[in-house]
This record gives structure tokens, C-alpha cells and sequence, in this order.
């Protein structure tokens, strides 16, 4: 299974990508600008009446990606009682999952945990999409809740430096069709 | 701005900046250049080192996941000191102009941080170290038969040694910063803010002390944690709570990188404007943005622990939205605030002010890159990918890095009086940004493509993006390659104007003139005046009552049932002995604040810092259960081993009174502190 880009890290990056243009563009004007010849109390008044637009500007983008981002933190909720818990374990350098296949649909709470050093539980779906990650950590029990509703062989990789053979650190979990 | 003489005429600053810029003092350019060139070598190694990981990634050459992961681990450590070293010395150059910082601590913490700096990189290329820059416990002690206990001893010593450099140059910035304006709430501008005052103090001293003050919080976590490793290479009973150590590693880890940018800052304030003609000056806005930098920067790092979902979520959320609001004083006070005063100033294109300028441009973009991993859902999809190494190499590589040649450049052409050529610096700044931009955009596509990081194999299909990074960090190479090359002349320059003049002289058998070359005479540039006394940090009655009173509340260390419960684990056993810390550290601070006993013990200020920085440390390393079990079957010399911890803070306390006020205060705050997270960090 070779790795894809998925859609919502598309459209990151495309964001990006507009954003560093915008700026790489505003930094080049600004360039030719410093060249020129304007008192410095014209673009006093110009520019400090600009600074507390953009002011203004990045606390109304701050609030909202914020409070956007509020509905969608990855953070498990609520009992496991309607979920299938998958006991994941991690270490020097495997992956354990047990049970390691569940049916597509299926509401998954993956309990993860390391019985060594730190580990990245990183799950990729079945077309080599990174659709996310939550840390195994020895002593501690992350809770992370998916509903895998495609069939097909996920792919689990490590996504914190564990050591020696830490990018070779890889299991599967088989989502099967009804 | 305040300087005392203004600049002879420069062919390479602006005309304009005769007016504010004073002539540096042979000092200032001393200290600077041996930082810069110090933290430069170190830079371009560990840029080479880069450049062998991404090309044993695209399997041009092989190199086994052993010497990568060593290799990851020392160029991680050695970026972040060079550029620091090389930060420190840029801010110092600017702050002492107006501000009597030390030559001796500054020579202490550079002596300290170079030899932490060569144990790093005997523990990883000799010993085989390898669990990465940020050493996430309990990595260091699972080597996969990778490294020995001397080579983590050695590496947790770097570390230390590298960290207490800085604590000594943050301490001396600190205290003399206070001194000079006047106490804390004035040095920040604070009282300028509300209206109570007509000035404040220079941009560059308001940055400087934000940065010591955040750069102490940081290093204390980090000498707690990294003590504690330390002590738990010899002593393995040792347990370490992975989540409060891993929140200790990255607020010392992520604070120290994210920290090097901000000396940067507090730097560029003066370096810039002399470019532009047009001094920068401190207003309201820049000192509201600069007292919420001192929150941002200290609460910003949690976003490493966003995956880690038994951190609570409040903090998570409360991580974002410092990661955001760091943004705010960055975009708003200085890269939009510079830019301003660049916009028709005529600015003055030479090699360093261009440098100083693209930096601008690395910060903003690669700032973007990281506020976007910074949000929740998209770090959930994004975290340990390479799109991290893409946003931190962007400002480390394009703004830091290049800053740091921006100031070598500046100490050069000031000196040569000139500037390179305008082919070669359009030759450099086009290799270098073709380069930088090609290599981090190769990492983050692979980000998008959800490639992790620090893979020493990278995963089937996806070595070309590797490959394409290799091509652009050779061309990267090559422009850096190329800056040196034209930094050489002007080195050479610089020197023989600093050291000989030519003079006119006249032959005395044949009576023709000639040119003479002679060496010019000693730096005549007035000193700055001694610091003047510092205060000691209970002044007044009722701050020595408040003193008395919380050594009443440390007594509580000691009850009997106090220890009995304390014995419950090993982390409350050791909140016990930082209790005992905190009794002696709040009587040495009482003590050495009364008039009768100050005045005895004098000034002694390198004693006093060596007392606070020393005892608590001392303390922790012999705060393991190796040392102290045995005992515990001995009441007498249990007892004993109680009262060396208050010892030790007794000597912490009666140091910081020779720091000066806030010094003193905040020096005894962070070591009570760290005996606090050490304790934590242990199970």
C-alpha cells in the first residue's frame, strides 16, 4: 500500500500555498517599494491606519478558526458502549491490535497504549490516506473514536521517533465488508 | 533610541541613521563576532549533517538507521545551539549599547554553552546517542542496543551545560535590564502603557527582558526533567511520568527553538531601521504586543501535545489559542511594524540588510505553515508528518539562519565600510531562496501526502520527494557556500580597517609624502557605567514580614506527619524535599535581604549566581532513591539528609539576594519551581 494525499490535507495545502503566494507577493511589492522616496509621516498615518485593520482582521480569523475548530476536536466522549474497543498496543517496534479486524460501520474506540517509550499511532485508510494519529504512551491510555465505514486493509504506522527501527514500525487492521 | 555619540558617515547604513546609531565599542563587536562566528560553524556543520540525513532518505547514499538517528539527534541539538549562540551575540550587540550587561557572565555563558555544545557531539557521533534532540522519556533509557549510560549521562550534560549558559545570559539581561529602567513593570513598558510615565524603554531592551524572562521559566522546566533523566541513568529505580515529562521536555524544548527567533527580533529593531533611515520606536501597541508575547511564548508549546489525549482538554484548547495569539504580536508589531518602515525609506541594499529583509519573508510564511498545524483537527492529521519539519525549517532556515548571517554581514560591512556586489548578492539570495523555498516545499507535499517524520526509510513510492529535497538543499549549499565566500574578502577588510589607518607621512632625507600603514590605538569609545546596585529582593518591612511568614508555612516540610505521608511515592516523597528546599530558600532569601547581613556579604554577584543556578541543581542530582533508601532506616542521619535539602535551598536564597530584586526573586521563584517539576516528572 503506497501513500496518497488525502482531501482535507489538499485543501491545507492549498490554503498554504494561497497564503505564502500572498505574502511572498506583498514582500516583493514592498521590495520595490523601499526603493522610493515617501516621508515617513505620510506612511505613518497610512500604515498605522492599516495596522488596526489587520489588527481587527486576525482576531475575527482567530476567533472563528477557533471556534470552528471546537466542533471537530479529534477527543473521545462519552462511554464506550456503543463503540468496539480495540486494545492497541504498542513497543519496541510492533504494533498489537486485538481484535485486529472489525465490519465496515463500525464505531471504533482504539485504546492505545505503550508498554516502552512513546509511539505515534498514525492510521492510514485502505487508499494510503493519513486520517489520523494519537500518541501510545506507557502509563497512559489514549482514547482515539473512528467510524471506519470503508472495507479494506488500514495501514498503522509510527509516528514517534521510538528508536532504531522506528520507521519500519508497521501493522495492519483489516475493516471487512458486511 | 538612545545612544550617546552618533555613527561617523557610513557607505552602508543609511544617511539617514547617522542620527541614531552610535559607533559600536570594540566590546560589542568582539562579543559579536565571537558568538557569530562561533554559532555560524556550528550551523553549517549541522547543515551538512542535513544534508546527508535527506540524502540517505532518497537512497543516494546509505547510512544505517544507527548513525541516522545520531546524526537527526545532533543536528537537531547543534541548529538550535548555533543559532542561539549566534542570537545571543546579535542581541547583546544592540543592548549594550544602552544597557551594562556583563562581559564576564556573557563570556561564562558562552564558555558554557560551547562545552555543553562538544558534549552533545561526542554523546551522539562517539556514544552513539540517538533519541532525538527532544529525548522524549523514556526513549533514552530503551537504546535498542544503540547507545550506553555514559553517552545519555553525557548527552543529559550537554544539554544541561547548554541550558545553564543560557539561564546565566537571560539572568544577566534580567538584572541589568531592571536596574537600568528602573524595576520589571518599567522595563516592560508597563507603566508607559497605563499612561503613568512619558517614555519607556528601547524596543530592543523590552524584547530582551520578555525573552529572558520566558527563557528562565523554560530552562528551569528543562533542568528539572533533564536532572531527573540524568538521575535516573544512575539510579534506575527511578520511575518517569511520560506525560508530565513529556510536557517538561517540550516547554524547555520547543521555548528554547521558538526563543531564538525572538533575540532575533529584539535585535532586528536596531539592525533594520539603520538600513531605513527611520529609528523604531517604543509605542503602546508594541509593548501590549510584547506583555502578551511573554504569555504566548511560555504557554505555546502544549500544541506538541495534542495527540496525547489524557493531557486535558482545556489545556489543549487553551494551547491553540496561545499558538494563535503568538501570531498576533509577530504579524502585527514586527514584520508588519518593519515592513513599514521600510516601505520608501530608500532603504540601503547591501549584503545584510537584503539578508535581513528575505528574513522577514521566511518568518511570515513559515509562521502561516506553523499556526496552521497548530489548529486541532488539522494537527490530527498533519502531526509528525513532514509538514513540521517543512513550517520550522522555513523560519529556521529562511529567517533565523539567514538572519544569522545577516548580522555577521552587518558587523563586516560596518567595519569594511562596504558592501559585495550587487551580481553576488543577487546570486546568493537566489540560490539560497530557490533553494530554502525548493527543499521546505518538498516537505510539505510530503506533509500533505502524510509522510512521516524522521523516518531513516522512507515509505515505498516515496523516496522522489527526498531525491527533489536533496537537489534543492545542494543549491541551498551552494548559496550559503557562495555567501561565505563573499564574507571572506570582506572579513579581511573589516580587519585590516579595525586594526591599521594609513597616515601621511613625510620622507625626512628626500622630503617626498607617502602613505603610511600603522596600527590605530586603543578603543577610546566610553564604557557604559557600572551597574548600579540592584537592591535585594525583600526591601521594605512588610516584604521581610511575607518572607518570615513563608518560612513558617516551609516548617510544614518537616512534621513528622507531613514525612510519614510523604513516604505514600516516590513523586510525594520528593514534593516533601522541595518542601524542605523551599524553607531554606525563603530563609536565605530573608536573610541576605536584611541590611546588617547584605551588607556583610557585599556585592559578590558571580557568587551569588553560582549559588542559585548550582545548589538547586546540586539538590536534584542527589534527590534519587539510591541516595536517600539507605538513610531512611537511620532517623539521625534521615534527619540530616532532610536538612541538606534546606541547605541547599539556603544557598540558593542567599545567592539570589545578590542578583538584585527581580533577579533575586524570580531566580528563587524558578528554583523553588524546579524542585516542584522535578518532583512531578517522577513516579
Amino acid at each position: 500500500m503506497s501513500l496518497h494525499y488525502g482531501d482535507p490535507q489538499i485543501a491545507i495545502g492549498i490554503v498554504f500555498a494561497v497564503l505564502a503566494l500572498l505574502l511572498a507577493c506583498a514582500f516583493v511589492v514592498i521590495g520595490i517599494q523601499a526603493g522610493t522616496e515617501v516621508g515617513f509621516q505620510r506612511v505613518h498615518e497610512v500604515a498605522y491606519w492599516l495596522r488596526k485593520r489587520w489588527l481587527a482582521l486576525l482576531l475575527v480569523i482567530g476567533v472563528l478558526v477557533v471556534g470552528i475548530s471546537l466542533f471537530d476536536l479529534p477527543y473521545a466522549g462519552g462511554g464506550a458502549a456503543s463503540r468496539t474497543v480495540v486494545k492497541v498496543t504498542g513497543g519496541q517496534f510492533f504494533w498489537s491490535l486485538v481484535p485486529d479486524s472489525v465490519p465496515a460501520g463500525t464505531k471504533v474506540r482504539f485504546n492505545v497504549t505503550s508498554i516502552d517509550v512513546n509511539h505515534g499511532f498514525g492510521l492510514y485508510d485502505p487508499h494510503g490516506h493519513l486520517i489520523g494519529s494519537v500518541q501510545a504512551m506507557p502509563g497512559y491510555h489514549n482514547l482515539l473514536d473512528l467510524t471506519l465505514s470503508e472495507a479494506g486493509v488500514y495501514r498503522i504506522r509510527c509516528l514517534e521517533l521510538c528508536g532504531l527501527n522506528h520507521s519500519t514500525m508497521q501493522n495492519t487492521f483489516t475493516v471487512t465488508a458486511h | 533610541m538612545e545612544s550617546a555619540t552618533t555613527a561617523a558617515p557610513s557607505h552602508v547604513l543609511h544617511p539617514r541613521a547617522a542620527a541614531f546609531t552610535a559607533d559600536a565599542r570594540s566590546i560589542e563587536r568582539r562579543i559579536g563576532l565571537l558568538f557569530a562566528l562561533s554559532g555560524l560553524a556550528l550551523v553549517l556543520l549541522m547543515g551538512v549533517l542535513g544534508i546527508v540525513m535527506r540524502l540517505t532518505q532518497a537512497t543516494v547514499i546509505s547510512l544505517s538507521p544507527g548513525w541516522f538517528y545520531r546524526i537527526l539527534t545532533l543536528h537537531g541539538a547543534g541548529m538550535i545551539t548555533g543559532t542561539l549562540l549566534v542570537m545571543m551575540g546579535a542581541l547583546w550587540y544592540v543592548l549594550h549599547q544602552t544597557v551594562p550587561l556583563r562581559v564576564g557572565r556573557t563570556l561564562a555563558a558562552y564558555g558554557l554553552i560551547v562545552t555543553g555544545a562538544l558534549c552533545v557531539l561526542i554523546a551522539t557521533l562517539v556514544g552513539g546517542f540517538g533519541a532525538g534532540w527532544t529525548f522524549l522519556p523514556p526513549l533514552p533509557f530503551y537504546p535498542a542496543g544503540q547507545w550506553s549510560v555514559w553517552s545519555e549521562s553525557l548527552f543529559f550534560t550537554g544539554l544541561l551545560l547548554v541550558g545553564g549558559g543560557f539561564t546565566v545570559y537571560c539572568l544577566d539581561v534580567l538584572e541589568q535590564t531592571t536596574t537600568r529602567y528602573g524595576g520589571l513593570v518599567r522595563t516592560l513598558g508597563w507603566e508607559f502603557l497605563r499612561g503613568r510615565e512619558e517614555t519607556a524603554p528601547p524596543p530592543q531592551a523590552i524584547a530582551a527582558t520578555v525573552v529572558a524572562i520566558d527563557g528562565l521559566l523554560s530552562m528551569a522546566a528543562g533542568t528539572a526533567i533533564v536532572v531527573g533523566l540524568l538521575g535516573r541513568t544512575y539510579d534506575h529505580t527511578v520511575g518517569i511520568d511520560a506525560l508530565v515529562a513529556k510536557n517538561l521536555v517540550y516547554f524547555f524544548g520547543h521555548s528554547i527553538a521558538n526563543l531564538v527567533i525572538y533575540l532575533a527580533a529584539g535585535a532586528i529593531y536596531v539592525l533594520i531601521p539603520r538600513y531605513a533611515g527611520r529609528p523604531y520606536e517604543t509605542t503602546k501597541v508594541f509593548v501590549a504586543g510584547w506583555a502578551g508575547s511573554l504569555l504566548f511564548i511560555a504557554t505555546a508549546y502544549s500544541h506538541h501535545l495534542y495527540m496525547d489525549f489524557v493531557q486535558p482538554t482545556w489545556a489543549e484548547i487553551g494551547s491553540e489559542i496561545a499558538s494563535y495569539g503568538a501570531l498576533i504580536p509577530v504579524a502585527v508589531i514586527t514584520i508588519y511594524s518593519m515592513t513599514m518602515l521600510v516601505w520608501g525609506s530608500r532603504y540601503r541594499w547591501t549584503l545584510a540588510s537584503l539578508l535581513f529583509y528575505v528574513g522577514l519573508a521566511g518568518w511570515a510564511i513559515g509562521g502561516v505553515g506553523a499556526v496552521i498545524d497548530s489548529i486541532i483537527p488539522i494537527n490530527f492529521r498533519l502531526h509528525n508528518t513532514d509538514w513540521v519539519v517543512a513550517h520550522f525549517h522555513t523560519y529556521l532556515i529562511l529567517c533565523v539562519v539567514v538572519w544569522c548571517f545577516a548580522f555577521l554581514a552587518h558587523l563586516l560591512e560596518r567595519n569594511a565600510d562596504r558592501t559585495v556586489s550587487a551580481a553576488g548578492r543577487a546570486w546568493t539570495i537566489s540560490l539560497i531562496l530557490v533553494g530554502g523555498y525548493g527543499l521546505t516545499g518538498t516537505w510539505f507535499l510530503a506533509g500533505v501526502l502524510g509522510i512521516p517524520r524522521r523516518y531513516a526509510i522512507q515509505p515505498p513510492g516515496t523516496t522522489g520527494y527526498s531525491l527533489a529535497g536533496s537537489i534543492f538543499a545542494l543549491l541551498l549549499a551552494l548559496g550559503f557556500l557562495f555567501l561565505c565566500l563573499q564574507l571572506v574578502p570582506l572579513a579581511r577588510e573589516a580587519w585590516e580597517r579595525r586594526h591599521y589607518e594609513l597616515v601621511e607621512r613625510r620622507d625626512t632625507w628626500t622630503g617626498s609624502r607617502y602613505q603610511a600603514r600603522v596600527s590605530r590605538g586603543p578603543d577610546e569609545s566610553a564604557a557604559l557605567k557600572k551597574p548600579a546596585d540592584a537592591g535585594v529582593p525583600l526591601a521594605t518591612p512588610a516584604q521581610l514580614a511575607l518572607g518570615a511568614a513563608l518560612c513558617v508555612v516551609g516548617l510544614a516540610a518537616f512534621f513528622p506527619q507531613v514525612v510519614d505521608a510523604s513516604e505514600a511515592s516516590i513523586r510525594y516523597h520528593h514534593l516533601d524535599h522541595a518542601g524542605h528546599f523551599f524553607l531554606g530558600a525563603m530563609l536565605g532569601l530573608l536573610l541576605g535581604s536584611l541590611p546588617a547581613l547584605s551588607n556583610r556579604l557585599g556585592q559578590r554577584p558571580t557568587l551569588g549566581l553560582v549559588a542559585a543556578i548550582g545548589a538547586p541543581t546540586l539538590m536534584m542530582l542527589v534527590m534519587v532513591p539510591r541516595f536517600y533508601e539507605p538513610l531512611e532506616r537511620h532517623p539521625f542521619e534521615h534527619a540530616l539528609y532532610h536538612l541538606a535539602m534546606a541547605v541547599f535551598g539556603l544557598a540558593t536564597g542567599l545567592g539570589a539576594t545578590r542578583l538584585g530584586r527581580v533577579t533575586g526573586r524570580l531566580a528563587v521563584f524558578l528554583a523553588v519551581g524546579m524542585t516542584v517539576m522535578f518532583a512531578a516528572a517522577m513516579k
